[in-house]
C-alpha cells in the first residue's frame, strides 16, 4: 500500500505550496466572476431590455401610426422601428418635410368591423424618395398578416368552445422559463464539470516533473511498482480536485443555485476526474519534458470536453439512452429535476471504469519502461503495436 | 571461494540505447562486504551498469543476482537491499530535509517507530542536524550530496551504490565524502563509480576498469599498479625531442617501456641505477625531471588507450 503514502505526501505537500494555493484562490474567483455574469445575462434576457440576437433597426427608420383603435400597435414589433402616434394630418406633413419615412393609417372603427366581420383598409403612405421605404413596408406588410392570422383564430376558437384549452409550458416554481432552466442546467452541469480541466498541469509536474528534475530515478530504485508510483500521483491530485468541487459546490449554493442530490452530483464528478487523470497520466509518461506534455494535454483535452459535452447537449434534443455515458447528461438530468430509473446510472459509471482501467493500464506501462524514461523513446507507433500484443517486441 | 562470499553476481549483461551497446557481454562479481570502484572513461557503461543492478534499467539480456535473487523476478526485494546515490542526488526541492528522509523512510519501508531515531542518526552521521527543518532548495551542492547519501542510507541498506559521489564538489566537501564511505568500508558492500583515480586507489578494495560496456581489467589497486611495467618511472621534459634518444634508452637494462608524448619522456624503470646514464644522454637538451612510482591514474591510461 506505498501508494498511499505517496498520495498522502504529494496532497500535503500540495496543499502547503503557495503557487497551489494562488491558483486555488484564483479559480475560485473566476466562479464568482462566471456566476455574476451568468445571473446577469440570465435577468437581461428574460427582461425587455434583454439582449437580443436579431439585429435591430430601432433608429433606422421611422413611422407614424394613427390608430385611434389601437388594433394595429398592439401587433407590430416597436423595437424594430421607431413609431410614434400621430394623426393623419401631422403624419402627411412630417412625411413630405421627409422626417420620417412612412404613415400607417387604420381606421378608427376598426374594431367594429372586425366584429361585424367587415373588412378594414389600413393605408400605408411612404416616402418613395428614401431607400428605407421597403423595411418599413415589409415590416408593415408582416404585422398585418400577423393581425390578420390572430385575429381569424381568435374568431374560430369563440366558434368551439372546446377548443378554449391553451398549451401549457410546464414551469416549475423558480418562476424562470423553460429555456432558461434548461440553459441554468447546462451552465451548472458546465461549471461542475470545470474544474476537472485545471489540474492537468498538476499531473505533469508530478510525472513528467520527475523526468525533468531527475527525481524519478530515486523513484525508480526504490521498492515499489510503477503502478504503485503512478496510483499514488493519481490519488493525490484526485483528494485536491474532490476538495475543489466541493468547495465550487458550496459556492454555488450559497449563490442561489439549488440542486437535487447533491451527494450524487458530487460523485458523479468526482468519479468523471478518474478517466481524465488517467488520459493526462499518459501523456505525461510518454511526454520528455512540460512543453511536449502541455501540447499532447490541449489536443487530449478538446478531445474528453467533446466526449462530456457533445452527449449532454445532444440529449437536450434528442433523449437517447446513448448520451448518458457522459455523467455530464446525467448530472444535468438531476438538475432538472428528472426521475432517472436506477440502472440508468450505471451508463455513465461503467463508461468511467471502463475509459479508467484502459487509460491507468496504459500509463503504467508506459512509466515501467526504461527506454521512455531514459531514451532513445520508441515512436508511438511501436508503443501502440507493443501494447495490443500486450507484450515487448523483440528488436 | 565459495559461492556465496559473492553478494552481486552480473552475468553476462547486454544493453544497448539504440544502436549504441552499452554493456557487452558483461561479466562481474561483488564480494559481501567489498568495496568496489568502477572506473571507465566516459560512456564506459558504469552508470548502465548499476542502473540495472538497482533494478532501474532492464537490461537486454542476462542477469544480476544480488544474494541469489534476481533482478527479472525479484525487484522489489533487491531494491530493498540497495541504497542508491545518483551522480547528482536529485531531491525534491521543496521537501524540508527532515521531511524527504521521512518520506524515503516510509517508502522504504522502515517501521514507524523506527523513522525519527532513523532519521536523527543519519542528520549527525552526515553532519546536517542543523539544517534539519530547512528545504533542499536552500541547499548547496554539497550539502545537497550529503543529504542524498543520508537518503540513500535511510532504510540500512546491505548494498550502497554511489554513483560519482564527489563529482563537481569542492576538495574539502569531496574528502568529507570520501572519509564517509571510508567509514562504511566493512559494514556495507559499496560499489563506487569514480572518475578520480586517487578516490579509487585510497578507498576500493579492488577496482574494475570499464570500457566499451567490458571490463578490461580487475583487481586491488596495487595489484593493477604492479602491472605497469616497471616501479618507477622517470619524466624528462626535453627542448628537442628525438627518436633516436628513445631508442638510445631502450638499450639499458632498467628500462621497461618509454613514452613520447610531445616533449615528455616518461620511461618506466624497473630500478634506479641507470637514471644518470639516461640523462647524459640528453646532454643539456633537458628542461626538467620528475621521478615517480606508477598511480591508478597511469594503469588507467596504459589501460585504455
Amino acid at each position: 500500500m506505498k501508494f498511499i503514502t505517496i498520495a498522502n505526501w504529494e496532497f500535503k505537500e500540495t496543499l502547503k505550496s503557495k503557487k497551489f494555493l494562488i491558483i486555488f484562490c484564483l479559480q475560485i474567483s473566476m466562479l464568482f466572476l462566471m456566476i455574476f455574469v451568468f445571473n446577469t445575462f440570465t435577468v437581461n434576457i428574460q427582461s425587455d431590455k434583454g439582449v437580443s440576437i436579431t439585429p435591430s433597426l430601432s433608429g433606422f427608420a421611422s413611422l407614424d401610426i394613427d390608430d385611434q383603435g389601437h388594433l394595429f400597435t398592439k401587433y407590430i414589433n416597436p423595437s424594430l422601428i421607431d413609431i410614434k402616434s400621430s394623426n393623419y394630418n401631422n403624419s402627411l406633413q412630417n412625411l413630405n418635410n421627409g422626417e420620417i419615412t412612412g404613415f400607417v393609417q387604420v381606421p378608427p372603427d376598426s374594431l367594429n368591423s372586425i366584429r361585424n366581420i367587415d373588412t378594414i383598409n389600413v393605408k400605408l403612405y411612404l416616402d418613395y424618395s428614401d431607400p428605407k421605404r421597403s423595411v418599413i413596408r415589409d415590416e408593415v406588410n408582416s404585422t398585418v398578416n400577423t393581425m390578420a392570422t390572430s385575429i381569424s383564430n381568435s374568431w374560430i376558437d369563440s366558434l368551439i368552445p372546446q377548443n378554449t384549452t391553451q398549451t401549457v409550458v410546464n414551469q416549475q416554481g423558480t418562476g424562470q422559463s423553460l429555456q432558461i432552466q434548461i440553459l441554468t442546467n447546462a451552465m451548472l452541469a458546465i461549471l461542475l464539470f470545470l474544474p476537472l480541466f485545471f489540474f492537468g498541469n498538476m499531473i505533469i509536474d508530478s510525472v513528467v516533473g520527475e523526468k525533468e528534475r531527475k527525481t524519478g530515478e530515486i523513484l525508480m530504485a526504490m521498492p515499489i511498482s510503477p503502478s504503485q508510483i503512478i496510483l499514488g500521483k493519481i490519488l493525490a491530485v484526485e483528494g485536491v480536485i474532490a476538495i475543489q468541487i466541493a468547495f465550487w459546490m458550496i459556492i454555488l449554493y450559497i449563490m442561489g443555485f439549488k440542486f437535487a442530490d447533491p451527494i450524487l452530483i458530487y460523485i458523479l464528478v468526482i468519479i468523471t476526474a478518474l478517466p481524465i487523470l488517467g488520459v493526462t497520466t499518459i501523456i505525461s509518461a510518454y511526454s520528455k519534458n512540460y512543453k511536449e506534455a502541455g501540447i499532447g494535454i490541449t489536443i487530449s483535452y478538446i478531445v474528453v470536453v467533446g466526449v462530456l459535452i457533445i452527449p449532454a447537449l445532444t440529449y437536450l434534443s434528442v433523449k437517447s439512452l446513448v448520451s448518458n455515458i457522459s455523467p455530464m447528461t446525467m448530472v444535468m438530468r438531476i438538475f432538472s429535476g428528472e426521475t432517472i430509473p436506477f440502472w440508468q446510472y450505471f451508463i455513465p459509471i461503467l463508461f468511467i471504469l471502463l475509459v479508467t482501467i484502459l487509460t491507468y493500464w496504459i500509463s503504467i506501462k508506459l512509466f515501467e519502461r526504461d527506454d521512455i524514461f531514459f531514451g532513445p523513446r520508441p515512436r508511438l507507433i511501436r508503443l501502440f503495436l507493443e501494447l495490443i500484443s500486450f507484450k515487448k517486441i523483440v528488436k | 571461494m565459495d559461492s556465496n562470499d559473492f553478494i552481486i553476481k552480473i552475468d553476462s549483461l547486454n544493453k544497448s540505447f539504440g544502436k549504441i551497446k552499452a554493456l557487452d557481454n558483461l561479466n562481474l562479481e561483488i564480494k559481501r562486504g567489498e568495496l568496489l570502484g568502477i572506473i571507465g572513461p566516459n560512456g564506459a557503461g558504469k552508470t548502465t551498469a548499476i542502473r540495472i543492478t538497482s533494478c532501474i534499467l532492464q537490461p537486454d539480456s542476462g542477469d544480476v543476482l544480488v544474494d541469489d535473487m534476481s533482478i527479472h523476478s525479484d525487484q522489489i526485494q533487491i531494491k530493498s537491499m540497495i541504497g542508491y546515490l545518483p551522480e547528482e542526488p536529485n531531491l525534491y526541492e521543496r521537501f524540508k530535509a527532515r521531511d524527504l528522509l521521512r518520506y524515503f523512510a516510509e517508502l522504504y519501508g522502515v517501521p514507524k517507530n523506527r523513522i525519527d531515531d532513523r532519521i536523527n542518526e543519519l542528520l549527525k552521521l552526515v553532519n546536517m542536524s542543523h539544517r534539519a527543518d530547512d528545504r533542499i532548495n536552500t541547499f548547496s551542492k554539497g550539502l545537497r550530496q550529503r543529504i542524498g547519501i543520508a537518503r540513500a542510507l535511510v532504510h540500512d541498506p546491505k548494498i550502497i551504490i554511489f554513483d560519482e559521489p564527489t563529482m563537481g564538489l569542492d576538495p574539502a566537501t569531496a574528502h568529507n565524502i570520501r572519509e564517509f564511505i571510508r567509514g562504511l568500508k566493512g559494514e556495507k558492500t559499496i560499489i563506487l563509480c569514480t572518475h578520480y583515480m586517487d578516490e579509487a586507489d585510497s578507498l576500493c578494495d579492488r577496482v574494475a576498469i570499464l570500457n566499451q560496456g567490458k571490463i578490461i581489467d580487475m583487481g586491488t589497486p596495487e595489484y593493477l599498479k604492479s602491472k605497469i611495467h616497471g616501479n618507477i618511472i622517470l619524466e624528462l621534459k626535453v627542448r628537442t625531442p628525438n627518436n633516436n634518444e628513445a631508442e638510445l634508452i631502450k638499450d639499458f637494462d632498467s628500462v621497461e617501456e618509454v613514452d613520447i608524448n610531445g616533449n615528455l619522456f616518461l620511461i618506466s624503470l624497473k630500478s634506479k641505477k641507470d637514471i644518470k646514464a639516461i640523462i647524459n644522454v640528453f646532454n643539456n637538451d633537458i628542461l626538467s625531471i620528475n621521478t615517480k612510482e606508477p598511480t591508478l591514474e597511469d594503469v588507467f591510461i596504459h589501460t585504455v588507450k
